[in-house]
């Protein structure tokens, strides 16, 4: 500690002997030569460190305003393709619309055709039905009518006790059908 | 040269950088042998991080960090100086001041640098950044940048305009103008003293706690050593950003409103024109 402070001491003689500059280190001549050699590094790395450096990081801006732009186009294009898909549904839901709206339609009148078909159908039916019960009301008549003359002339034939011919009997038939 | 490893006497403390041996006259500090290490190691690690930019070889770990420094660095400069083209030419020198500092700062904490010292127990390392030389070298380089970056950007007239101011005119201006020509002076001393005095403090701290703790200063200098790390990360940037804004100062305009009609000059680059005058317009509206 001695040693220190007697240096120090030593040193402020010195700054009260010498001039400043000296007593605090100063030599001019290192000076200039150290500004020389921090110059000559300072052009060193100027030419030959610094600009792939640089031309890195210019790059790499480059590259992220690049992707920020094409981000921003992307994005652009999300929105249009959006804008887009949403128009596509309304349109088609829209048609979609129109579509279940004419089925019904188609079908409602298919319906109501269906049934004026089945309507007529069924009345035609009912009609044939009709007629063929009124033909064969008739034929039963007619049939009945022909076995109502056979029988008579059975009776007839029995009540004469001979036989009569086809002629006869008619005439005979005809005769009490006359008088009846 | 007879070394005599850990130096058994007393700390040996000095404000100057001692000489070695004489080379033509010219003596060899023990501030210049480490100035050289780090000077090796600091170009070393640049070109290293260069080819590794280039894709020649792969990143590590160092590699990185340059890079990542350089990138912080490159973007402070061109937020301190807005037009990038100005930006781009005073990047290097500041950059390279923050390298130098901090390559030099740490190879000063190296644990050889004072316990290795000359058969008189004078230190045969001493880092570069404690020598008062390197700091106002340093400082010479940056206000004659800051002045020739000005005389660039202004003109002549415009950068005479900031000093000197006719007292018929202004005489506020005139007073504010000799102030600003001695500011520049303060700014030379500020910038030299300021570093200098940081790393001979942080130097003198260790070989204090080196001499006080003695066998377990191992131990007692790690929280120091850190601090020093730390302390050699924030001189070096605020050398960096102060040189920066001195520059950036001179790229402004301090004057009347008569004054704000000159465009700076920019001859030699077409490129940088327009903005240029752009900025000379902005300036007149």
């Amino acid at each position: 500690m001695n040693d220190l402070l007697t240096q120090f001491a030593s040193s402020e003689v010195a700054v009260e002997k010498a001039d400043m500059f000296s007593s605090i280190g100063i030599d001019w001549k290192l000076l200039v030569l150290q500004t020389i050699a921090f110059l000559v590094l300072l052009w060193f790395l100027k030419k030959f460190v610094y600009p792939p450096l640089v031309a890195m990081l210019d790059k790499r801006e480059a590259q992220i305003e690049e992707s920020t732009r094409a981000a921003v186009e992307a994005s652009k294009r999300a929105t249009e393709s959006q804008e887009k898909v949403d128009k596509l549904l309304a349109q088609a839901r829209s048609e979609a619309r129109e579509i279940v709206a004419t089925a019904k339609s188609e079908a409602g009148a298919m319906l109501t055709d269906a049934e004026a078909k089945s309507k007529q159908q069924a009345e035609n039916i009912v009609a044939q039905a009709q007629d063929s019960i009124a033909k064969e009301v008739l034929a039963a008549k007619k049939a009945l009518h022909n076995e109502t003359i056979e029988l008579v002339a059975q009776a007839t034939e029995k009540v004469v006790g001979k036989t009569v011919n086809a002629n006869v009997d008619n005439s005979v038939i005809k005769a009490a059908l006359g008088d009846a | 040269m007879m070394l005599q490893s850990f130096a058994a006497a007393g700390p040996h403390i000095s404000v100057k950088a001692q000489e070695i041996f004489l080379v033509g006259g010219i003596s060899i500090t023990n501030s210049h042998l480490l100035g050289l290490l780090g000077f090796i190691v600091m170009v070393w690690a640049l070109l290293r991080t260069k080819q590794a930019v280039q894709g020649k070889k792969a990143h590590n770990f160092l590699t990185r960090l340059v890079v990542w420094v350089f990138e912080g660095l490159y973007g402070t400069v061109h937020q301190i100086i807005p037009e990038a083209a100005w930006a781009r030419r005073v990047a290097p020198l500041t950059i390279t001041i923050f390298f130098f500092v901090i390559s030099q700062y740490y190879m000063g904490l190296l644990p050889f640098v004072g316990p290795i010292t000359l058969h008189d127990g004078t230190p045969l390392f001493r880092g570069m950044v404690a020598d008062l030389n390197m700091t106002f070298a340093l400082a010479i380089v940056t206000i004659v940048s800051a002045q020739v970056y000005a005389f660039r950007y202004l003109g002549f007239k415009g950068n005479m305009g900031r000093y000197f101011v006719s007292p018929l005119k202004d005489p506020i201006m005139t007073f504010v103008g000799i102030l600003e020509l001695i500011a520049e002076l303060s700014r030379l001393l500020g910038l030299s003293f300021r570093l200098f005095g940081n790393v001979l403090a942080g130097e003198v701290l260790l070989i204090m706690i080196a001499y006080l703790t003695q066998f377990i200063s191992p131990l007692a200098l790690q929280p120091f050593y850190l601090f020093e790390l730390f302390i050699g990360g924030i001189q070096a940037y605020i050398f960096f950003m102060l040189s920066t804004v001195f520059i950036s100062l001179g790229m402004e305009h301090h004057g009347s409103d008569e004054d704000h009609a000159h465009t700076p000059i920019l001859e030699h680059s077409s490129s940088d024109a327009p903005r240029a005058r752009l900025r000379g317009e902005e300036l007149v509206s």
